[in-house]
């Protein structure tokens, strides 16, 4: 065997190893009710925070805990041990990544996205 | 319809300088290919002439942008998105790349400049490389165009007026001929966004975005080479520029860096963020095909590939130009551009140039140079090649990952041919993803970067192998000495730590040993030295970071303890090694400051204060603070503090009165005595007359008891100054009671008492969060040294091409 074929055999092994270590790494998107199907394991769930329910931080614990409702319109109780993001009710979507106990989803990650931070055309300037 | 105080002048100005750079760059483009096709050398100089007339033009957009910027004529949508009156002259820069246009035209002027160069300095390449220089000029101008043919968009325009959007016509206010006066959001900008003003942001884009447009020119001499059948010869001119391109994205990616350590608040320098990693990647790939081009320079052994890498690392450029302004990392990212429906033409951009070249580069496979003989395994080409290879395979990895939302969009559930039942979502442990798959990347690229230099071209002699020996052994002293003194565990870090203090003192050892100091090698020396510094840095202050704020309150199982420590205002709180004060907080134009006070046992003391912006229009942002020594950076950043309750911070509560005689005592809060003592009286003065009171100090003596016994005196003061009352009120810290003497009561001997109880739930407080960095400074440095190594090693080789030329 010529050493260039040996090199591409490694080079072969070694994407495949690292296209399945991605998959594995990789969590999914799911709603509420597909994480209740499989508790405890971990996937990413996209929703809003419902503003009419409360929302708690307390801060001995550093417990967050507010309501959220995800795309199919699911309301879940969720548990955030973080603290509260700043500026956490201004969000327009919140990416929540974690898994569903029996009564609530823990979330060990939350990105939000502020329709405003970037200029996105949205909000422009002259509505009198 | 003339509205007033409009500067339409220059939005026609603007916009007949991007029809222009499109014109011309299309035009130039079309004039090279015609001289490469019959030879004709008039056409060549068409060419030039049209592109020089493009590199004008868009000059000239950059000019106009600045002006509407710097004039804050807020009629148009990109000076009100992205500015404000109130933004110092440094950030107008900022404001001029924040926007996908501006940044588009950023990356457009970089490529014209560098093409401007290419007609004087190409000589017989100029029509191959500036045929490819200016089509991807065309491409990226009419990404500035803003134009639609029938109902498709092509491109952006700068030069909007915000009554033109199309949200806003046929609005009545589009009909005001003074809307600019008439309505006050006219009279200032959206502003730029906070995080951006910092000065990194200043100087990171254009660095990172010229470091971008370097890459078109390997691109484009591949092509070029690919086109007249030269498969070889094109890598010498090459080379300088792809050393630049190292050298300069590679400052910039770090810039990115130092923007991220000091303004944003994830907690370091790194996070495998998408959009990072789209920068890191090109960057990754354009090294290893710089390697490949001076093994093709030496030993026409590695065509194919070489060729591949360099169309490669363009390729890898516009893909991540796609993923950064497509908005398909919309979900993964929190610094991506917004979608401004511009994907489809991203898209046809980035095929256009894929596709061509990549079919050239299989037709003319075939013809590549056969090396009849494999190269020898103590071959500098052969290492060269597996350390390229193995730069590959990192990029790949990173590639692959940041590409999740891309196959979701494919293959997911609401993609193109729904094969998952699952969209995946990017990893959950970035850091420990990425890091886990990249190090025995880095541990090969390391060891490779100790031992290549001392291999020859061809063949090596084998005593390269003792000249090794004294940096090998040093190097496991040395990173055992590492280890043992930082506590690493980690098997893999601790080799790491030894492969990378090996390269450092090897090429060190080389370079002053055998090399003797020549300074003909001092650029490639300090390039390779600072790179593995870089990974070394990382390793230690990543590897070794440490959270100094801890929460170990038990809540739960689910709950892992927390890295954010609560700090009440006054409060000291112990983070070992250092006890922390909240001392308070204080506004400084938009930012209100958090004063932190760390102090150790050694009785030395520092301050930090981490601060939180203040932005109504776009959200308030945190950002960090970080005292910096020589061998570690204590990093720290507010996590939650309550600024809309501020003012309303009274920690005394549940108010109560009380009326009593002087010996009287009587409950109060359940599980206190108040028991009256005495009065005194001082300095009473009277009017004349003696009906009205002059001035009048009483201090009333009390004791506040505890029901389970013990008790603290208390002495409350109240006094008059003409018509002025005041009262010193009386606090038991202990108890939590602060008691105003309020009033005499008309009866001889009552007095009138207010009472309150500390809520202690509602005392200030913030969150942080503090960490450690050791070594953070070793990263600083390499990327410095790994940065001017590869603008020296360039200047080097182009002064001794100069001088061999002269020679000849």
């Amino acid at each position: 065997m010529k050493r260039n074929h040996i090199v591409s055999l490694v080079v072969i092994v070694v994407l495949m190893v690292v296209f399945l270590a991605t998959f594995q790494d990789a969590s999914t998107y799911n709603t509420f009710l597909q994480a209740e199907k499989q508790k405890k394991e971990t996937c990413t769930v996209i929703g809003t925070l419902v503003l009419t329910d409360s929302i708690v931080f307390q801060r001995e614990t550093l417990l967050l805990r507010f309501t959220a409702k995800d795309k199919e319109g699911e309301v879940r109780t969720v548990y955030y041990n973080k603290p509260k993001p700043i500026d956490f009710e201004r969000s327009e979507e919140i990416t929540m990544t974690g898994y569903a106990n029996d009564t609530a989803f823990i979330a060990q990650e939350i990105l939000m996205k502020c329709p405003s931070k970037y200029a996105d055309g949205k909000n422009t300037p002259a509505t009198p | 319809m003339n509205y007033i105080g409009e500067h339409t002048f220059y939005a026609d100005l603007g916009r007949l300088f991007v029809s222009l750079a499109v014109v011309a760059s299309l035009f130039s483009a079309l004039a090279y290919a015609w001289n490469i096709r019959t030879g004709d050398e008039s056409w060549k100089r068409v060419g030039r002439g049209a592109f020089r007339v493009h590199a004008l033009a868009v000059l000239g957009v950059v000019v106009v942008l600045f002006t509407l910027l710097f004039n804050h004529w807020f009629e148009f949508n990109y000076v009100w998105h992205h500015s404000s009156t109130d933004l110092p002259l440094q950030f107008i820069a900022s404001c001029f790349w924040e926007g996908q246009e501006g940044s588009f035209l950023l990356w457009a002027v970089w490529q014209a400049l560098i093409g401007w160069l290419l007609t004087l300095w190409a000589k017989e390449w100029e029509s191959g490389v500036l045929l490819t220089v200016s089509s991807v000029q065309f491409f990226l101008s009419t990404m500035l165009l803003g134009i639609y043919v029938g109902s498709l968009k092509i491109g952006s325009s700068p030069f909007v007026l915000v009554r033109e959007l199309p949200e806003n016509i046929g609005l009545p206010w589009v009909q005001m001929v003074d809307y600019l006066q008439a309505l006050p959001a006219f009279a200032e900008g959206n502003g730029l966004n906070p995080l951006l003003m910092n000065g990194w942001m200043v100087i990171h884009p254009p660095t990172l975005f010229l470091g971008f447009a370097l890459t078109v020119v390997p691109f484009a001499y591949a092509i070029a080479g690919l086109i007249r059948g030269i498969y070889s010869d094109w890598v010498k001119p090459a080379l300088p520029w792809v050393f630049t391109g190292v050298g300069v994205l590679g400052i910039g990616v770090l810039m990115g860096g130092a923007w991220a350590y000091e303004a944003l608040s994830f907690g370091g320098f790194w996070a495998w963020d998408p959009v990072e990693n789209a920068s890191l990647v090109p960057w990754i790939t354009l090294v290893a095909a710089g390697h490949l081009m001076m093994v093709e320079k030496h030993k026409k052994s590695a065509t194919g590939i070489t060729l591949f890498m360099t169309l490669l690392t363009f390729w890898l450029v516009l893909y991540s130009s796609f993923l950064t302004r497509s908005g398909v990392l919309g979900d993964s990212s929190v610094h991506s551009f917004v979608d401004l429906g511009l994907s489809g033409q991203l898209l046809l951009f980035f095929g256009f140039f894929v596709v061509f070249p990549a079919f050239l580069l299989l037709v003319r496979w075939k013809q590549f140079p056969k090396n009849a003989s494999e190269e020898l395994l103590n071959s500098r080409e052969f290492w060269m090649f597996i350390g390229s290879v193995t730069l590959l395979l990192s990029a790949a990895q990173i590639t692959f990952s940041t590409s999740l939302p891309v196959i979701n969009k494919l293959i997911g559930p609401e993609g193109w041919i729904p094969l998952l039942s699952a969209g995946l979502a990017p990893p959950i442990e970035a850091n420990a993803h990425y890091n886990g798959l990249q190090m025995p990347f880095a541990l090969i690229v390391s060891v490779l970067v100790a031992v290549g230099p001392y291999l020859a071209w061809r063949s090596t002699p084998p005593h390269f192998l003792k000249r090794l020996i004294p940096s090998f052994l040093l190097s496991l002293l040395l990173g055992g000495l590492i280890a043992w003194g930082l506590r690493m565990s980690h098997p893999m870090h601790i080799v790491l730590v030894a492969t990378t203090l090996f390269a450092t003192l090897s090429n060190l050892d080389l370079w002053l040993r055998h090399w003797r100091g020549n300074s003909r090698h001092l650029g490639m020396t300090t390039a390779h030295v600072g790179f593995v510094l870089v990974l070394l840095g990382a390793l230690i202050s990543q590897g070794k970071k440490e959270h100094i704020s801890v929460n170990q309150t038990f809540i739960h199982k689910d709950f892992p303890s927390n890295e954010n420590m609560v700090l009440e205002k006054g409060d000291t709180t112990s983070m070992y090694p250092y006890w922390v004060v909240w001392t308070g907080e204080r506004t400084e134009g938009k930012n209100i400051h958090y004063d932190l006070t760390f102090i150790t046992s050694e009785d030395s003391v520092f301050h930090l204060s981490p601060f939180i912006q203040i932005n109504e229009r776009m959200g308030n942002v945190p950002e960090p603070s970080t005292k910096h020594y020589w061998n570690k950076d204590i990093y720290t950043h507010v996590t939650y503090a309550d600024i809309r309750a501020e003012g309303n911070t009274d920690e005394w509560q549940r108010p109560i009165e009380a009326t009593l005689k002087s010996g009287e005592e009587a409950i109060v809060y359940d599980e206190f005595m108040l028991q009256m003592d005495t009065l005194e009286v001082h300095d009473a003065q009277f009017t004349a007359d003696g009906s009205a009171i002059l001035s009048l100090n009483m201090q009333l003596h009390m004791r506040l008891k505890h029901m389970a016994g013990g008790e603290t005196p208390l002495i409350a003061r109240y006094s008059i100054r003409g018509d002025q009352v005041s009262f010193e009120d009386a606090i038991a810290e202990k108890e939590g009671i602060k008691v105003r003497f309020a009033a005499v009561e008309n009866e001889e001997g009552t007095f009138k008492l207010q009472l309150w109880r500390r809520d202690d739930s509602n005392k200030p407080f913030i969150l942080i969060q503090a960490i450690v960095f050791p070594f953070i400074n070793v990263l600083w440095l390499g990327s410095l040294l790994m940065g001017f190594g590869s603008l020296l090693a360039v200047v080097q080789r182009l002064r001794r091409d100069k001088e061999k030329a002269r020679r000849a």
